[in-house]
């Protein structure tokens, strides 16, 4: 294998322990445009969580005409059933982010446990692992996604598991270059060799220095996750029952909207999407940037061409 | 020998995972609930004779693993099956598709390569200034944006402009070169476009990181250090090393593409590879899903194996 | 290198400028000396009549192939198409039909009674193999035969009371183009990709591409009346948005089926006509009489007191912007005197639905939802995710249900999965409860009378209901010749199965076109303007 450029790099050990735990908070902190990514998602969290309290109208109650245009009273006008638009938007943006959220937390669980086993135990479990990585890599995902979603059914769960089974690889190859390189730091062989047992040398010493890293591919994931629901809800895969940003999209084209000029149903969830992806690029990106500038390009090679998920979720996600 | 070495493990992992992923593609079609008979025998007064019988001249009467081995010979005989939605040749709708396909995603693709490398020069470039700005957000917020949404926007703003559906006009009888060209760029022109700016934002912060990786080489800085011109140090050192991430992400972006137009396809009722695999979901075309996973898979992993290869061409670092 | 890449790119942004430019300065495409160019979501998909399925690939057959009879224009009488006249005979058992002399197929062959004869006695010798899409249509036939030219006889096992409404939709097949495919025990006749397409219809198909567009040309050596137009096209789209933007850009010229909100805005600048339809929305209660679970939605009280909870008029209004009539039966309005006019909708009344079921000893649980023999009346409902309408129907009962003391939660699957979930296990019928689908029926009612037989388990039958004493009335408006006793039957049975609702009707849908103002002449029917009922409709059509 050709170690140099195929591997992503590891973080550059000149720069403290200390301050690397503190490192995401200290980007926000520093740097403009992760604070803007960061206050994005914040308030889009803060609306979808406070939505039971804050939405103006019931999410099923039909209030007006189908395809009601905006008045004081419906600043965003109606969707196709007459329900209120800013109502379904922050309900919309809730279940968006639980599908985000959810979905990420799969993915980091397998890739997480994947990438700790492999750069920890090293040797055949290593190998074995990262040629099912290299599969997964090569997937054509979203047909598939769109194959297992069509064929277990709409429902919010499937979609969860679907992005979640198909986004870990990324996760897995950060976390597995990361562990490697922390496991022959000098400390950690001590420990070792003292007796600590595996489980806690990963949790005690390893993972405490991959979390900044992990936490900025999280935040990454998320939008990939998002992005993904938002596509197989407009292909009429989304579970009808809850209502996401995606699905309001698709709800309002099946009938029409942009011929019909209701622009009022299809724009908003669609831009709030794109605000979405936009906060977590920002946030996350940045605070890759900070961590390792160089972490960007340097394993832009060939197989971990995918590596980090803003080139993952590009092309093969349309 | 390192070379050859390399290159003979970089092929053989691509076949053996063509050959996994024929062995999944078939197991995860036959797995499903949803069976192909439904569909099939879904004709008036269908009995179970019929069934048997449907079920029999598709194959489906035997046991999983005997379907396996059947399959496993066709394709080695290069026969992809029967579709079961409308009795064609897979190979045919999936060459129909395919041939479809490839023009839209190519000049989206090219589209973005040109415009996402200008852009990613500049933002590079003129690092901190107001350019590098406006470039990267502008690009963030194209790629932050769902494709089939943006299409949709594009739509909003060019009904009437642009036709908004199908590959030309078919209306069109007997046209003159020029009239016909004109009207196949109209058509062609929303769907790639959309492709083409889904795909730019990407491109250029991608070519924006190599590029100041580049730039930050020490030969680059002495070179401006020692006054050469800007241009002549973009072009001759810069461009040209920053080179090697982008012609990899080319390589490997067209695997994906032409997997990924189906939201584009889907929005403007393009009839390719995308919607062929839509409609193969919904009506449970076993045959066609598979050969259509099969041509994907094939086109990634081959992909992989260019990208694998020019790097260790372009790479004079990379050992076995 | 840098000039070159530099010249690639401003070529690029050229051609892209140009493209801009030129699209921006062109007007509406001219008119093509009378093509009339029609939209659709939907599409053909596929043009051999033993493997399509959808109803424009019918549509396409009814315009290339002769067939024996069509509808008039007022789509509820038999007229003559291939067949001039005919009359049966033996009781029944034999009809004999007068043929056109001196037809031709698009080769230029002859077309005589002997492709009829064939294209039958071709679908009863396969009628389980390859043949199977046709093989309902040939039921209960003997043999067919033609001593001339211009006489086709056909003989039945028993005296059947369907027989113009079955040969209403088949397609008659060129003997010498399709006798080289019955291979195979009949199944090359489904392999083969019937093109170039040799038909004998008023229109020949020229042009085909998948999911894209079908053109058709004026046959000048049709037998029967000649269209106006030069020819027509179908122009087939994913969806109905870019549908509609096409109509409004006038790239087409029609749109056969207008998604309902978009009429608003289409009244301002085209001919909006719409008809009573055959396709009507259901609510099926799965009515399989040996049904494990949930015996308590086998109780005719607790299936009325269900239809009394089902706001038709809402639905109506929200799913179908009112284009829309409240259904009752298995027969829509749109087949004329076949509907049973005394079979009315129920009354949306919630507190007699909850009389209803107080009388059925249903109590109400603390949490509001009933107890039926100890578990809670909480059910899921199947929806089809390709039948759109199902949705927002389903929003519109679940709360108007809850209210009755039954929680419904919804089950979206796209049609395949959820036809598999409802027979499930193994077309036992025993795995499903509620589901909300629709039925797009035929003139002639028997194919309607025939999904709730015992027959159609595995086949058509997506409800479970299996009655004997049914069974035996389909069979006897089966056998029944005379039309107007046949017409008895018919409404009897439609009273008795809304006595046993299998299925709570919900809403007839009107068929809803839009036609720019340069056509007339299009012949309204329940399927629309571009139909499988006459080829009239697109014979007529004309600029003005």
């Amino acid at each position: 294998m050709s170690v140099v450029l195929q591997e992503p790099v590891a973080l550059d050990d000149s720069v403290p322990v200390r301050s690397r735990r503190g490192i995401v908070w200290e980007t926000v902190k520093r740097r403009p445009s992760a604070a803007v990514g960061a206050g994005v998602l914040l308030l889009v969290v803060l609306g979808a969580v406070l939505a039971p309290v804050l939405a103006p109208y019931d999410l099923h109650k039909q209030v007006g005409p189908v395809f009601g245009h905006p008045s004081w009273s419906h600043p965003l006008g109606l969707d196709d059933g007459g329900i209120d638009m800013v109502t379904l938007l922050m309900w919309g943006a809730r279940i968006s982010l639980v599908v985000g959220f959810a979905a990420t937390f799969v993915s980091m669980v397998i890739g997480g446990t994947i990438g700790v086993a492999a750069g920890y135990f090293g040797g055949k479990v290593d190998t074995v692992l990262m040629r099912i990585t290299d599969y997964f890599l090569v997937i054509p995902d979203v047909p598939l996604m769109i194959i297992v979603a069509a064929i277990w059914g709409p429902s919010l769960f499937h979609i969860v598991i679907v992005i979640g089974i198909l986004l870990w690889t990324s996760t897995a190859r950060v976390i597995r270059a990361q562990v490697k390189s922390v496991r022959e730091r000098v400390y950690v062989k001590r420990a070792r060799s003292l007796g600590a047992s595996h489980t806690r040398v990963v949790f005690r010493h390893v993972l405490p220095q991959v979390a900044p890293l992990l936490i900025a591919n999280t935040v990454l994931t998320i939008a990939v996750a998002i992005f993904d629901e938002t596509a197989l809800s407009f292909l009429g895969l989304g579970d009808p029952s809850r209502i996401s940003l995606g699905k309001v999209i698709e709800n309002a084209f099946q009938r029409a909207a942009i011929s019909t000029g209701a622009w009022w149903a299809i724009v908003p969830p669609g831009a709030l999407v794109a605000v979405i992806i936009l906060g977590c690029s920002l946030l996350g990106g940045t605070i890759e940037d900070a961590l390792n500038p160089r972490l960007r390009v340097a394993h832009l090679s060939a197989r971990s061409f995918r590596l980090r998920p803003l080139v993952g979720r590009g092309p093969e996600a349309l | 020998m390192r070379g050859a070495d390399y290159i003979v493990k970089r092929v053989v992992f691509a076949l053996l995972t063509v050959f996994v992923a024929i062995t999944i593609n078939f197991a995860l079609f036959r797995l499903a609930p949803g069976s192909a008979v439904t569909n099939l025998a879904r004709v008036p007064h269908a009995t179970p004779e019929t069934r048997l019988a449907i079920k029999r001249q598709f194959g489906l009467d035997k046991s999983k693993f005997q379907q396996y081995w059947i399959y496993l010979g066709q394709l080695f005989r290069g026969n992809l099956g029967v579709s079961f939605a409308n009795s064609q040749p897979v190979a045919t709708n999936l060459r129909t598709a395919l041939i479809n396909t490839i023009p839209m995603v190519l000049i989206g693709t090219v589209f973005a390569i040109l415009l996402g490398t200008l852009t990613g020069v500049i933002a590079a470039w003129r690092r901190g200034t107001k350019a590098e700005g406006a470039s990267v957000t502008t690009a963030l917020a194209f790629y932050s944006m769902p494709t089939h949404w943006l299409g949709l926007m594009l739509v909003i703003l060019f009904a009437g402009v642009l036709p908004t559906g199908g590959m030309s006009n078919e209306f069109l009888l007997n046209p003159s070169f020029s009239t016909h060209v004109k009207d196949l760029a109209e058509h062609i022109a929303l769907p790639s476009l959309t492709l083409g700016l889904v795909l730019y934002g990407e491109y250029t912060l991608i070519v924006r990181s190599a590029m100041l990786e580049t730039l930050g080489e020490d030969y680059i800085l002495t070179a401006r250090a020692k006054g050469f011109r800007a241009g002549a140090i973009l072009r001759r050192h810069a461009l040209r090393n920053a080179m090697l991430p982008i012609a990899t992400l080319v390589a490997l972006s067209l695997g994906y593409i032409v997997a990924g137009a189906i939201l584009v396809e889907t929005v403007f009722s393009w009839p390719g590879l995308g919607r062929a695999v839509y409609d193969a979901v919904l009506q449970r075309d076993y045959p066609m899903l598979q050969g259509a996973f099969l041509l994907l898979t094939i086109s990634v992993v081959f992909f992989n194996l260019v990208a694998d290869l020019l790097y260790f061409k372009l790479d004079p670092r990379i050992t076995t | 290198m840098n000039k070159r890449w530099l010249a690639a790119l401003v070529t690029v942004l050229a051609v892209i400028a140009l493209a801009a430019f030129g699209a921006a300065a062109h007007s509406s495409s001219t008119q093509n000396g009378g093509t009339f160019k029609i939209g659709t979501s939907s599409r053909i998909d596929s043009l051999n009549p033993y493997v399509a399925f959808n109803q424009d690939a019918y549509n396409t057959f009814e315009y290339v192939y002769p067939l024996l009879v069509q509808y008039d224009k007022s789509n509820s009488h038999f007229a003559p198409d291939f067949a001039t006249s005919w009359k049966s005979s033996n009781g029944g058992k034999t009809w004999t039909f007068k043929t056109r002399a001196n037809a031709v197929w698009s080769d230029g062959k002859p077309l005589t009674a002997k492709d009829a004869a064939w294209t039958i006695n071709t679908d009863l010798k396969y009628a389980s193999g390859g043949a199977a899409n046709a093989a309902g249509l040939v039921a209960h036939i003997k043999r067919a035969s033609a001593p001339n030219a211009t006489t086709l006889v056909v003989r039945y096992t028993k005296a059947a009371g369907n027989v113009l409404g079955q040969f209403q939709q088949l397609a008659i097949l060129p003997q010498h183009v399709w006798s080289k495919y019955t291979g195979h025990k009949g199944n090359d006749l489904k392999t083969f990709s019937n093109s170039p397409l040799v038909g004998a219809g008023p229109f020949k198909l020229v042009k085909f591409k998948k999911n894209d567009i079908a053109l058709f040309q004026r046959n000048d050596s049709f037998y029967g009346e000649k269209p106006k137009a030069d020819g027509f096209g179908l122009r087939m789209f994913s969806n109905e948005d870019t549908l509609v933007a096409a109509l409004k850009a006038h790239e087409i010229d029609a749109i056969e089926s207008v998604p309902g909100t978009a009429i608003k805005t289409l009244r301002a600048g085209f001919n909006i006509r719409s008809a009573p339809g055959v396709d009507q929305t259901d609510f099926i209660i799965n009515s399989n009489p040996k049904k494990t679970a949930h015996r308590e939605l086998l109780s005719l009280k607790v299936k009325e007191a269900m239809a009394h909870a089902v706001d038709r008029k809402q639905i109506i209004k929200v799913v179908f912007l009112g284009y829309a009539k409240p259904a009752s039966t298995i027969i829509p309005p749109a087949t004329g005197a076949w509907h049973n006019p005394s079979v009315e909708p129920e009354k949306f009344d919630l507190s007699l639905a909850n009389k209803l079921l107080d009388q059925a000893g249903l109590k109400k649980g603390k949490d509001g939802i009933r107890r039926a023999s100890g578990h809670k009346m909480s059910y899921a409902v199947i929806t089809p995710t390709d039948v759109p309408s199902t949705n927002r129907t389903f929003q519109i009962l679940q709360p108007d249900f809850r209210k009755i003391g039954i929680n419904l939660t919804q089950r979206a699957l796209d049609s395949t999965a959820a036809f598999d979930a409802m027979t499930a296990p193994n077309n036992k019928y025993l795995k499903f409860d509620l589901a909300l689908w629709d039925w797009v029926g035929l003139i002639d009612p028997d194919f309607m009378l025939s999904v709730v037989t015992c027959a159609q388990y595995a086949g058509w039958n997506d409800s479970g209901y299996c009655n004997p004493r049914y069974d035996k009335m389909y069979s006897q408006q089966q056998l029944t010749p005379n039309q107007a006793k046949r017409k008895q039957v018919v409404w009897k049975m439609q009273k008795y199965l809304y006595g046993q609702k299998p299925y709570i009707w919900l809403a007839a849908q009107d068929a809803v076109w839009a036609v720019s103002k340069n056509w007339g002449g299009l012949v309204a029917s329940p399927q629309g303007p571009f139909n499988s009922i006459s080829k009239i409709s697109l014979t007529r059509v004309h600029q003005q």
